[in-house]
């Protein structure tokens, strides 16, 4: 009989989840929003249909991320760094360090060869070098999200932004745009920026090869060239970056499953029953 | 004026010892003790800071300390700060100031406006004081500050500044070369405090007294050494969460028979419990150093969250402001404000020789490292306060140095060919950002999904750590 294990990553601002046997069989990415964090069922559910599967044929479910608490269904609990380096290592096996810019937050992690965690930095206090302050600023500039990292290389002398805080980053490049300077200028400026106050926080960590990026932030190709450069690293990046936790965490189920068949101990799981979370 | 809202009433953190328990009173009898001593107008009340070794001269004169960054400390952790923080905001301060001294400027200011205590001032407020007595410590410029800003609501009570300076580390330096000079300007520093104190209270310093003093003081000083050391024992009986509470004796009591006895009986408990195998946490997984930072007074619950996973917390740096005496190379006197002014050049230069033995360490990070090594430390974690730039700022670099100059942990993992090979990895670290009593800087999702990260590094090493 094929086992299958589940991974849901329920994230700041996307919910992810990974349906995994010997390799990944169906995924879906989709927005957390107020009443999705109540509804991890359904973004299961609709994973479940992508995969043509019962959620009685799933052996384990793992949940993680910031909503992890809110997967009634879920037979365990990891933290996202835990996932992210699981499933990191699995994409990238020469992976050391990785930099998650998420929607409202960053992390950097050290790994080891196994995808264990060393070492790790958050940043979570603020906006500023996350993922929703280049949506701030697309949106001050009229910018289609995905259209952001293309228009920015396009940039021939990258203004100076100088502000790392969301709001007066904001103002500053509204009032740039009003002094003529073009959108692909304050684009890249703003990536320097953004570079710059990761590049702060990730330096505590001892940056090692292989650096890979993951989270929305990764989907920006003029955020990872300034980040590249301020770093002094290469990076790499997933095919899909926003799915490596909940990817992580699928494995981290399978390896469960398989230390208590080795074992010979009973695996506790949850009832397989999609229902909304009672007590948030 | 900003709207003065009271906050939710915090959980109550769970103590492991009996001792931890009984500060709660205690402290609630001090701050009602000041109240009492103004409405009787006997003695004269002091606001002033903690670690400055002057209390000796306080309790010989009979002046009553209110300790302000303890009040502070109490409406942070009753979660009652947020109205008075406004307040100082309102007044033009700034809120990345200290927030000790925005909590206590705004309630002096509301207290002044009012002629009264502001409603439901926590345990009955903080007296009006009849002198300020403020010491700069070298690096903490809001104790030199604080009660400049605070005099603007009460222009009649008069300032005393001390000074009290200890030479920076310096490897190629004694610092025994340079610390008479040192001494002679404490001792000057102090005897100016007690002229200040005879001329507003009218009385003469009792010597003797103050040299009774001093000696319970030094006792207690090493009766707490001895006691504190008890927590090598595995499982460690006592926690950094109990530890900032006892830290009251030892920062808000010293030369009073009180904190004396208070440490018999917590050595007494401790000793019991290690007798009956008893430990801050039963089954003790990790064994963490709080390495450096004053803690978010508001969520001292985090550290039974950290009991929860295993961890328990052996040793911290904050408020251990002891040392032991008999290992400090300090000349002996009878006058017993040179010996204060000597006592406190031996506490500041305590690790100063250890530490030019290791190349590259340095005071702090010697004493993080001898801490690792004697209570068997698995971990670190700070606590980096945005708004209190003197002891937080050097933390990271702290960490930094240690993870260069100090032996990486041995570890056993199975490689990508699927053979065990050996690695080496620093201690595990872990840095909570908050503040000390502003509540709006944290997040108790985000701390506690730090710490359970943290934890899962630390269970990584625990299972893969090398003979």
């Amino acid at each position: 009989m094929t086992s299958y294990f589940a991974g849901i990553d329920v994230g700041s601002t996307m919910t992810k989840a990974v349906i995994l046997n010997k390799g990944i069989i169906a995924s879906i990415i989709g927005p957390t929003g107020p009443e999705q964090r109540r509804l991890a069922n359904k973004v299961m559910e609709e994973v479940l249909n992508r995969a043509a599967l019962s959620l009685k044929a799933i052996t384990y479910i793992v949940s993680t991320g910031y909503g992890r608490i809110n997967v009634p269904f879920a037979d365990k609990q990891f933290t996202e760094i835990t996932c992210h380096a699981k499933g990191i290592i699995r994409l990238f096996p020469k992976a050391k360090t990785i930099i998650d810019v998420g929607g409202q937050d960053i992390k950097a992690i050290k790994i080891d060869a196994t995808g264990k965690t060393i070492d790790f930095v958050m940043n979570d206090k603020c906006a500023a070098g996350s993922g929703r302050f280049i949506e701030v600023i697309a949106g001050t500039l009229g910018v289609p999200l995905d259209k952001v990292g293309d228009l920015s290389l396009q940039s021939r002398n990258p203004a100076k932004i100088s502000n790392i805080c969301t709001i007066w980053a904001q103002q500053e490049v509204a009032a740039s745009l009003a002094q003529g300077i073009p959108i692909s200028d304050l684009l890249a400026g703003v990536h320097h920026s953004l570079a710059d106050r990761i590049c702060r926080m990730v330096n505590r960590l001892k940056v090692e090869e292989a650096v890979i990026v993951t989270g929305g932030g990764a989907k920006n190709r003029g955020l990872l060239k300034a980040l590249s450069e301020q770093l002094g690293h290469e990076i790499l990046v997933p095919e899909e970056p926003l799915i490596t936790g909940a990817l992580g965490a699928a494995l981290l189920g399978k390896e469960i499953v398989e230390k208590a068949k080795q074992n010979s101990t009973p695996l506790k799981t949850k009832e397989r029953i999609l229902e909304e979370i009672k007590i948030l | 004026m900003a709207e003065e809202q009271k906050e939710a009433k915090p959980k109550k953190r769970m103590t492991a010892t009996q001792a931890a328990a009984s500060i709660g009173p205690m402290v609630k009898e001090f701050i009602t003790g000041t109240l009492k001593a103004r409405a009787e107008g006997k003695q004269k009340l002091a606001y002033t800071f903690i670690v400055c070794h002057h209390e000796e001269i306080f309790r010989a004169m009979d002046v009553v300390p209110i300790w302000t960054e303890n009040f502070a400390g109490i409406c942070g952790a009753k979660r009652d700060a947020e109205r008075f923080l406004q307040r100082a905001e309102s007044l033009g301060l700034s809120r990345s100031l200290c927030t000790y001294a925005l909590c206590g400027i705004g309630f002096d200011q509301w207290r002044e406006e009012l002629g009264q205590m502001p409603p439901d001032a926590p345990w009955g407020g903080q007296a009006k004081p009849d002198l300020m007595i403020s010491s700069g410590q070298i690096l903490c410029d809001p104790r030199s500050k604080w009660y400049q800003a605070s005099q603007q609501f009460m222009p009649d009570v008069p300032i005393y500044n001390i000074d009290l300076p200890y030479p920076m580390f310096q490897r190629d330096q004694d610092h025994r070369d340079v610390w008479g000079y040192y001494h002679k300007y404490i001792v000057k520093q102090l005897r100016g405090l007690v002229a200040f104190l005879e001329e507003q209270t009218g009385k003469k310093m009792d010597y003797d007294r103050l040299r009774e003093l001093v000696d319970l003081s030094d006792r207690t000083w090493n009766l707490i050494d001895e006691t504190y050391k008890l927590r090598r024992a595995v499982p460690s009986p006592m926690g950094t969460g109990d530890a900032m509470n006892t830290m009251v004796p030892i920062n808000f009591m010293m030369a009073t028979q009180k904190a004396y006895d208070f440490f018999v009986d917590l050595k007494k408990e401790l000793e019991e419990k290690i007798a009956k195998g008893e430990g801050e946490v039963q089954e003790e997984k990790y064994r963490l150093m709080w390495g450096g930072g004053l803690p978010a007074w508001f969520a001292l619950t985090d550290f039974n969250y950290f009991n929860s996973k295993g961890a328990s917390f052996p040793v911290e740096t904050t408020y251990r402001m002891v040392a032991p005496l008999n290992e400090m190379d300090i000349p002996e006197t009878k006058d017993p404000i040179e010996h204060l002014a000597w006592r406190w050049l031996g506490y500041w230069t305590f690790w100063f020789d250890k530490a030019k033995k290791r190349p590259g360490s340095e005071p702090d990070v010697e004493r993080l490292i001898n801490w690792i090594e004697e209570y068997k430390i698995d971990g670190i974690v700070m606590h980096e306060a945005f708004s209190c730039r003197t002891w937080h700022v050097g933390l990271i670099w702290q960490l930094h140095q240690l993870a260069k100059i100090y032996k990486p942990i041995p570890m056993l993992v199975i490689g990508k060919d699927g053979k065990k090979e050996k690695v080496y990895r620093e201690i595990p670290s872990l840095i909570l950002e908050s503040d000390i009593i502003d509540i709006t800087s944290y997040s108790e999702v985000d701390t506690r999904n730090k710490i359970d990260a943290f934890i899962a590094t630390l269970e990584s090493n625990r299972a893969n750590k090398a003979a």
